[in-house]
Order: structure tokens, then sequence, then C-alpha cells
């Protein structure tokens, strides 16, 4: 199997990529990407080497903050990918082919993305070994790192076939079940939480789902959108399969974001007053600006560039969303002494931030390093001749 | 209630310890007892504690609650100390996917130091809030440590040295062990010893004779949010 070329960029073509870098002939958004990523990795290393005490706002009250929230959201990109790469191929099979290499790159380097993110959270990440010397199998945790290991290999072995021609339907069929299974196991992690009544619901895991579907429709329109343009591709016919699973990944987030606040709300359970300490945000943010107003952008206009705009709207309001989510359950603390407030608040540090920045950084140059030297054309290459 | 059938209770309890000492561990089962009547909020327990185990900034085995109860001028104020509920169906060791915390045959939930991955999983799951993430924080600053921040816990019976943050306990989730360092050198747990209140009572509830297994038999005892099913092995008598 060649690798350099099919798989990877050839060296000639990362070497040409460093070159146009220190010529300053790279472009924006490479630019901004590395950027993002130096300043990213700076954070990274002020987290390894100064420790959690100076650098993250988390505490024993908020003990999972922004590496934890952007960790889920990289993962429901990833997900999501992986979704539209099987709802593409089955319903939309012409339409969808130009971008389904893209797509299912994207799927793998934000699956890296989120753990790039996550290491930063754990106090000692250098004993990940444990996972294999002494599992816990009652652990959803443990489950989701098994689950995340199979993704992992069966979304890269989707890639390969992709880009070798080879496309194997048991492969995308069995990619579609496991980023099921890994990413309802992410949602039960929260989901089976009974203290913290905010998480603790049978419907998370579905939740997860459901929004991993419209994150992943969101990033593989942007990314649908761009190649449309950069290729002159006839916008209308090719994007028009991004547009109908936008509308119904926003119909599903509707239904299932509406049913866990109108549960949440009816409980009576000790903590269960955040929900409607958080009804506000949870109407306003996560209903209307989160859902209502990118389906209403959506009916405004159909052109690349408008799809690019929408796209990232819903990804800007996605990460807030489930910051949203994960911090949410700590706002009432289970047990409250000496000076504890009533309700707890929480800023992410300004290295917390820059992770955020790194993650997103290193899916962009990832992404515009590979679109640069040619590799996801390499199969439409070797089709022609 | 200083004495009981006329004994002195802190004697009391060290008898009742040293006969759970010489049975198999297995046999044992550590509880604790609090009578909120006779706790008087003073913090001598939490303050005894936390020099017991050298805990940093933030990090309260031990903490007390107050309560207010009452409107004007018919007011009271309700004191509830909180220790880890060493429950028998806990619900942070199933949660931890390295094992690094689990339930002893004697009941007591700990945490292996050095396998605690820092996830802070159970942290989120403990319904008491009973558990503390070691961020690495410092009473005195990083760069004018006291010698006492930094000497040896001795929890578990090992030596934890809070060197860096690379090291544990900093970077684990930190809980109440009851003093289990102290109790299988025949001791009483800090708590027990420093309450001013005598409120606190410690003991082997496998043990009939045992004060606390005489105390826990009373119909005046409840335990703390027990509905959800955690079974909680500390007492509180109202």
């Amino acid at each position: 199997m060649q690798l350099f070329g099919v798989l990877v960029p050839e060296k000639e073509q990362l070497i040409a990529t460093l070159a146009d870098i220190t010529r300053g002939k790279a472009g924006f958004s490479l630019y901004a990407a590395l950027i993002g990523l130096v300043a990213g990795l700076y954070a990274i290393a002020a987290i390894f080497i100064k420790g959690h005490a100076h650098t993250i706002s988390t505490s024993s009250l908020v003990p999972w903050g922004l590496q934890i929230s952007t960790y889920v959201y990289f993962a429901l990109l990833s997900t999501g990918c992986t979704f539209v790469n099987f709802f593409g191929h089955v319903f939309f099979e012409k339409k969808y082919k130009p971008f389904a290499s893209r797509i299912i790159f994207v799927g793998i380097i934000t699956a890296v993305a989120a753990f790039f993110s996550l290491a930063t959270e754990m106090g000692h990440i250098e004993r990940m070994y444990y996972f294999l010397l002494s599992p816990n199998p009652k652990s959803p945790m443990f489950w989701m790192a098994i689950w995340y290991t199979c993704y992992l290999i069966i979304i890269t072995w989707e890639y390969v076939n992709i880009q070798t021609n080879r496309h194997s339907e048991k492969v995308m069929w069995g990619a579609f079940f496991i980023a099921i299974f890994t990413h309802s196991t992410l949602g039960s992690l929260l989901g089976s939480v009974s203290s913290r009544i905010y998480y603790y619901s049978a419907l998370m895991p579905i939740y997860f789902l459901f929004i991993a579907f419209l994150t992943g429709c969101s990033l593989t329109t942007v990314i649908a959108a761009l190649t449309v343009k950069q290729k002159g591709l006839d916008e209308q016919y090719h994007l028009h399969p991004f547009v109908t699973l936008l509308r119904v990944g926003l119909g599903l987030a509707l239904l299932i974001t509406f049913w866990r606040t109108m549960i949440g709300l009816s409980a009576h359970l000790e903590g269960s007053e955040v929900f409607s300490l958080t009804l506000i945000n949870s109407v306003l943010f996560g209903i209307v600006v989160v859902i209502i107003i990118p389906y209403i952008l959506l009916k405004m206009g159909k052109s690349a560039n408008w799809l690019i705009f929408v796209g990232l709207f819903i990804m800007a309001t996605q990460l807030k969303a489930r910051t949203d989510l994960v911090v949410g359950a700590f706002k009432i603390p289970v047990f409250r002494v000496y000076d504890m407030p009533e309700v707890v608040h929480y800023t992410p540090s300004i290295y917390e931030n820059l992770v955020v920045v790194a993650s997103a950084s290193l899916v962009a140059l990832l992404y515009l390093v590979f679109e640069r030297s040619g590799v996801f054309e390499a199969r439409n290459i070797k089709e022609v001749n | 209630m200083e004495q009981f059938d006329g004994k002195d209770i802190l004697e009391i309890m060290r008898e009742d310890l040293q006969r759970a000492l010489k049975k198999p561990r297995h046999e044992r089962r550590w509880a604790m007892a609090i009578d909120m009547k006779q706790c008087i909020g003073c913090h001598a327990c939490t303050t005894g504690c936390m020099s017991e185990n050298l805990t940093p900034p933030e990090i309260h085995y031990r903490p007390v609650k107050e309560e207010e109860t009452g409107e004007y001028p018919n007011t009271g104020l309700k004191f509830i100390p909180r220790p880890c509920m060493q429950c028998d169906a806990p619900t942070c060791t199933p949660v931890c996917p390295v094992t690094a915390t689990y339930k002893r045959d004697d009941g007591l939930v700990v945490i292996d130091y050095k396998k605690c991955i820092g996830c802070r999983y159970c942290i989120v799951a403990c319904p008491y809030g009973a558990r503390s993430a070691d961020a690495g924080h410092y009473f005195t600053g990083d760069f004018h440590k006291n010698t006492y921040e930094v000497e040896n816990s001795g929890e578990y019976g090992k030596t934890f040295r809070r060197k860096s943050h690379w090291h544990s306990p900093i970077g684990n989730a930190r809980k109440c062990h009851f003093c289990i360092h102290r109790v299988e050198k025949g001791e009483l747990t800090r708590c027990t010893t420093t309450c001013l209140g005598h409120a606190t009572f410690f003991g082997d509830i496998n043990d009939p004779k045992a004060l606390i297994t005489r105390l826990i038999s009373r119909p005046n005892v409840i335990r703390y949010k027990e509905e959800l099913g955690t079974k909680p092995m500390v007492y509180y008598i109202v």
C-alpha cells in the first residue's frame, strides 16, 4: 500500500509547504492555525511544567471544566463526521463522493484533538497504562477508552479504504455502529452519575448522539463548502446533502434539548434546581441561539459562503453549549460548607482557553497541510488515470 | 456525653478498637457516629484532620456544615460534620476506570495514590462532596513553603511527600480514610480524639459490645442521603 501521496502528503509536498511558510506565502489560514497551535502548545507546556494549581481554574467544586468540555466537543465533532460519511455514502453517493476523504480525515484528526485537550485535564496522564494493567469494567470511562481505540482504528481503516479506492460497505457500517457505541458510552459516562441531577438521565447517550450529528453536520458543511469553492463545483448540486443533513440535525437537537430541559424542570430531587437556575440560558442560548437562529440562517441562503458562515456559527455556539452542559452540573455544590457560594461560578483561565485554541488549530493545520499537498485529490487522479 | 456507663468514652472506644484489631480484617466493619446535639461547631475535628493528614488549601476531609434553622426570634444553629461516608455501596468506586479507588474488606473506601490518574470522575460521582482534587496549592505560596506543607503525610500507612505536581498526592483525588494509618496502630481517628464536645464515635459495628454498635442501634439515628442507596457508614445521632 502506498503511504506517501495517498494516505499522507509526499515528502516533497511537505517540504514545499514548509518553504511556503518560511517565505510568507502560505496564506492567512495556515499562519493563523500555526500561531494558534504554537500559543496552544505554550499553554499545554505551562500546564505540565507549572502544574494545575497555577494554570487551570478547576477545583474540587468544579472538577471538570473547559478542557473536558473541549474534549466532549471534539469527540462529538468526530462522531458527527463519521455519521455524515455514512449517510452521505448511503443517501447521496455521487453528490457526496468529492468530500468523502476530507470528511473522514477530519473525523480522525478531531478525535486526536479531543485527546489533546483531555490529556491536559488529567492529574497524572503518565499513568494511563493502568487502563491496561488494572482495568475496571464497571466504569463507563474504561469502556469509553476501549471503544475510542476501536473507533480510531476503524475510521482510519475507512480513510485508507477511501483513499485507496477500495471503499468497503462493511467497514463503513462498522465505523457507523462503533461511532454510536463510543459516543453513547461517552453520554452514559455523564448520564450514569446519579449524584449530579444535571447529568443523570437515560436521555444523555441519545442526547450526545443527536448533538454529535448536528455538530458533525456543521463542520462537514464548512469543509464541503470550502471544497466546492476551491474546486469550482456546482454549489446547488453538491451542497444539497449537507443542507438536508443540517436541517435534520437541527430538528434532532431541538427535540432532545427541549425534552431534556422539560424533564429536568419537572424533577424535585436535591440539586434539580440547577435546571431552573439555568433555564434562561437553556432557552435563550441552548434553543434560540443554538438551534432556531441557525435554522433561520439556513433558510436565508444556500451559497457556499453563506453555508460556511452558518456552519461556523453552529460550531461556535455548540462549543459554548458543551461547556454549559459539562460545567452546569457543578453550579450547586452537593455539600455546602464554610463560605462556599450558593451558586458556583467558573471562569476558565487563559491557559484553558489556549488549550481549546491548540485543539482547533491542530485540526485546522493538519487539514490545511493535507489539502495543500493534494492528498485528497490523489484518489480522483488515480480514478482519471 | 463524656462518659458512658460511668467510663470515659474515649477509653471505651480504645478498648473496642483493640478488640476489633484482634479479629481478621474482613470481620471488622469500621463506622462512625456523630452526635448532632453534642457538636458545638468548634471545627477542632477539621483542624485536627488537616494537621494529621497535612492537607493543603481547599482540601478538607472533614468539614463542618453550619446551618441556621428557624426564624427570628426562634432561631437555632445546627452543625453537620461530614467525613467520607465510607459507603457500603459507594458511587465513587465503580466509576474509577483503573480501580485506583476501591472498598477494602473491612469496608473502608480507599485510594491508591500511585495508581490514580487524576481523572476526577470519582469527585463528580460522590453525592456527599467528600472527595477533593489536589491541584498542588500551598498555604504559604510556592517559593517559601513551610516545612509542614511538604512533610510526609503518612496516609494509608505509606509515605507521601508533596515534592512537585508530578508526585502524588498532588494531581490525585483525596478523601477521608478514617485515619486508617492510626487505626491500624491501635489509635482512634484524629477527629474522634480532638472532638471537644465528645460528639464523634468510632468503632467496629460488627462487634455487638462496641460503643458505636450500641449507639447506632437507637431509634434516633439517621444516615445522610440514605435514599440514594449508598448505605453510608456514618451515622448521625439526632
